[in-house]
C-alpha cells in the first residue's frame, strides 16, 4: 500500500508540474532553464577572464618568480620540467578499468556509451 | 547526515581506503521524485531507475566518475555526499602537533563568495587566503602554484611529444587535469591512455611537493604534515584517495573537502567572510600567475599551455596572452594557432564527456588532426564543478509545483 501510495504522490508530482510549466511557459522551457543555468556559470567564467587580465599580475606560468626558484640550477627541481625527480614526483600513470565496465553489462546495467 | 551548504552528507570519513569500491555521491530513496534530471545530466548514465517507480541510484560504482553533477542539478536536494573530511580537519586545526596545509583550487575562489551573500563568481581569492588563515591552517599554499607548475611540466611533455614522436607517448596528448575525465578514459577508453599526458594534475603535484620542498623550505618535519585539498569538485575526493598518490612517501593529500565544505567551515567558527581583507598566501608554493587562475575554466588550461608553447617554441615573446579562439563556454571548440618558426598548433577543448567521447572516438580512429585536448567533465570546466555552491535556481521549495518555482526562482518572478 505505503508504495502505490508513494508512486501516486512521485507520479502527480512529475505530470502536475510538468504540465504547469508547459501552460505557464510553453515548450521551451527546458531549454530556458538549461540556458539560464549556463549564464550562471557563465558569470563565474567572465569572472575568471576578468581577474586573468586585471588583477594577475603576472599572466605566463613561466614567468612565476617561484617557478623559476625551483626549475633554477640549484632549485629543488634542477634537472628542469620532465627531469627525473619530476618524473618521480609530479608524473604518474594509469589503470585500465574496463573490466569493471564489462562487468556492469554482464549485469544487464545499461549505460550511455 | 548534516546539511552543508544546502546538500546533505554523511559528515563520515571514506567508507573504504580503496576509492572504487563505493561512489562519492548517493541518492535518498526517500527524497527522490524520479524527476530522472541526475540521468539527464549525468554523463555516464550510472544513476538510473532501479524500480517502475522511478527511483534513482547510483547503481555501481565502476560507472561513476564522481562528477557530482546530479548532485548540484537535482532539484529536490535528493542526493548526498558520502564522504566528508570536515570533522577531521577540524580536529587537525586545533592539534598543536600537526601542521596543517591548505591547497585550494583556482575555481574555488569564484564560488566561495557566494554563500557569504556576494554576487555569483565573485573573485575572492584574497578574502579566501585571509579566512584558511583565520581557520588555524599553519601553511597557506595554493593549488595554483601548481597549476603553473603543471604547464610546465605538460607544456614540456606535449613539445616533446611533437618533437620526437615515440609510438608509446602518441600525438594527441589529452590532458589529465580533471579526475571525472581519467577515471571515464581509464573506463570507456583505455587503449588512449598513452595519450593522456602523464603529469598529475596541480593538486597531485601539490600534495607530494609540499611534503618534500615544502617541508624543506618551511622547515617543517613533513610527518607532522596534513594536507588538505580544497576542491569545487566531489571527483577530487576519489582522485586524493587513489592508493598510487604517495610519492612523497607518505600519503600526498591527507583530505579533500569542496567550496561547500569550505564555506560551513568558514561560518561554522564564526568568521565574517565578507569583511576579511585580502591577503597573499605563503609564497613558495602559492605564488601564482593569470595563467595558473584560468585553470578555473574550460579552456583554461589549453590558453595557459599555449602561452608557454608559443614561446617555446617560437622563440619569441608572446605580447598579447590573450588566446581567445580556445575561450570555451560549453560544447567543443577547436582552434589552429600559428606559431612562428614552427607552424601551427592545433588543438580542442571540450567539457562535457558526451563531447569529450566524440573527440576519443576520433582519435581511435586514427583521424584526429589535434596536437592537444584539453577535457573537463563539467560542462564550463571547474567553476561548474559539482563541489561549488548551488545556482540558487536549481532547488524547487517544499510546497507547490517543482518546475514552476524552479521557473520563478530564475526569472525571480514572485507571483
Amino acid at each position: 500500500m505505503n508504495t502505490i501510495m508513494e508512486l501516486t504522490r512521485r507520479s502527480f508530482l512529475k505530470v502536475a508540474g510538468v504540465a504547469t510549466a508547459v501552460a505557464v511557459t510553453g515548450l521551451n522551457f527546458v531549454t530556458t532553464a538549461s540556458a539560464a543555468a549556463m549564464d550562471f556559470v557563465g558569470k563565474r567564467q567572465s569572472s575568471v577572464y576578468e581577474a586573468d587580465a586585471k588583477i594577475y599580475k603576472l599572466r605566463k606560468s613561466q614567468d612565476n618568480p617561484m617557478i623559476q626558484k625551483i626549475y633554477a640550477k640549484d632549485g629543488f627541481l634542477h634537472d628542469g620540467p620532465c627531469g627525473h625527480k619530476s618524473h618521480e614526483l609530479l608524473h604518474t600513470h594509469y589503470f585500465d578499468r574496463s573490466a569493471g565496465l564489462k562487468a556492469l553489462r554482464a549485469k544487464g546495467i545499461k549505460l550511455k556509451l | 547526515m548534516i546539511e552543508i551548504e544546502g546538500v546533505m552528507s554523511t559528515g563520515q570519513l571514506p567508507n573504504s581506503a580503496d576509492p572504487n569500491t563505493f561512489s562519492m555521491v548517493q541518492v535518498d530513496p526517500e527524497k527522490c521524485q524520479a524527476c530522472g534530471n541526475c540521468h539527464e545530466v549525468c554523463p555516464t548514465g550510472i544513476i538510473q531507475p532501479i524500480d517502475d517507480s522511478g527511483i534513482h541510484k547510483v547503481v555501481d560504482p565502476a560507472g561513476c566518475v564522481n562528477c557530482g553533477q546530479c548532485l548540484v542539478n537535482c532539484p529536490y536536494g535528493a542526493i548526498y555526499e558520502q564522504t566528508s573530511f570536515v570533522d577531521e580537519i577540524l580536529a587537525k586545526l586545533k592539534d598543536p602537533n600537526t601542521v596543517v596545509v591548505s591547497m585550494p583550487a583556482p575555481a574555488v575562489r569564484y564560488g566561495l563568495g557566494e554563500p557569504f551573500g556576494m554576487p555569483p563568481g565573485a573573485f575572492v581569492g584574497g578574502k579566501m587566503h585571509a579566512a584558511l588563515r583565520k581557520l588555524g591552517f599553519d601553511l597557506i599554499w595554493d593549488n595554483e602554484y601548481t597549476a603553473d607548475l603543471t604547464i610546465m611540466e605538460e607544456g614540456t611533455e606535449l613539445i616533446n611529444r611533437i618533437s620526437k614522436p615515440d609510438p608509446k607517448h602518441p600525438l594527441p596528448q589529452f590532458t589529465s587535469c580533471c579526475p571525472g575525465w581519467v577515471k571515464f578514459v581509464e573506463t570507456f577508453y583505455p587503449d588512449l591512455l598513452p595519450n593522456v599526458s602523464t603529469c598529475r594534475s596541480p593538486i597531485a603535484m601539490l600534495g607530494p611537493l609540499a611534503k618534500t620542498y615544502g617541508a624543506e623550505q618551511a622547515k617543517v618535519d613533513p610527518k607532522k604534515m596534513y594536507t588538505v585539498s580544497i576542491m569545487p569538485c566531489v571527483a577530487k575526493k576519489y582522485e586524493g584517495l587513489r592508493p598510487e598518490m604517495k610519492s612523497s612517501g607518505y600519503r600526498d593529500i591527507d583530505a579533500t573537502i569542496d567550496t561547500r565544505e569550505l564555506a560551513y567551515m568558514i561560518k561554522k567558527a564564526g568568521i565574517d567572510f565578507a569583511s576579511l581583507p585580502d591577503e597573499e598566501p605563503d609564497a613558495v608554493l602559492g605564488m601564482s600567475t593569470g595563467a595558473a587562475t584560468i585553470f578555473a575554466t574550460s579552456g583554461g588550461v589549453m590558453e595557459a599551455a599555449l602561452r608557454l608553447a608559443y614561446e617555446v617554441l617560437s622563440g619569441d615573446k608572446l605580447t598579447n596572452p590573450d588566446i581567445k579562439a580556445v575561450r570555451a563556454s560549453e560544447g567543443i571548440v577547436t582552434a589552429s594557432v600559428d606559431v612562428p618558426k614552427f607552424g601551427k598548433v592545433n588543438v580542442a577543448v571540450a567539457s562535457g564527456l558526451d563531447n569529450a567521447a566524440k573527440l576519443c572516438e576520433e582519435v581511435r580512429a586514427g583521424k584526429s588532426p589535434h596536437h592537444f585536448i584539453e577535457i573537463m567533465t563539467c560542462p564550463g570546466g571547474c567553476v561548474n564543478g559539482g563541489g561549488q555552491p548551488l545556482d540558487p535556481g536549481v532547488r524547487i521549495s517544499d510546497a507547490g509545483s517543482p518546475l514552476l518555482d524552479n521557473y520563478k526562482n530564475r526569472f525571480g518572478i514572485s507571483c
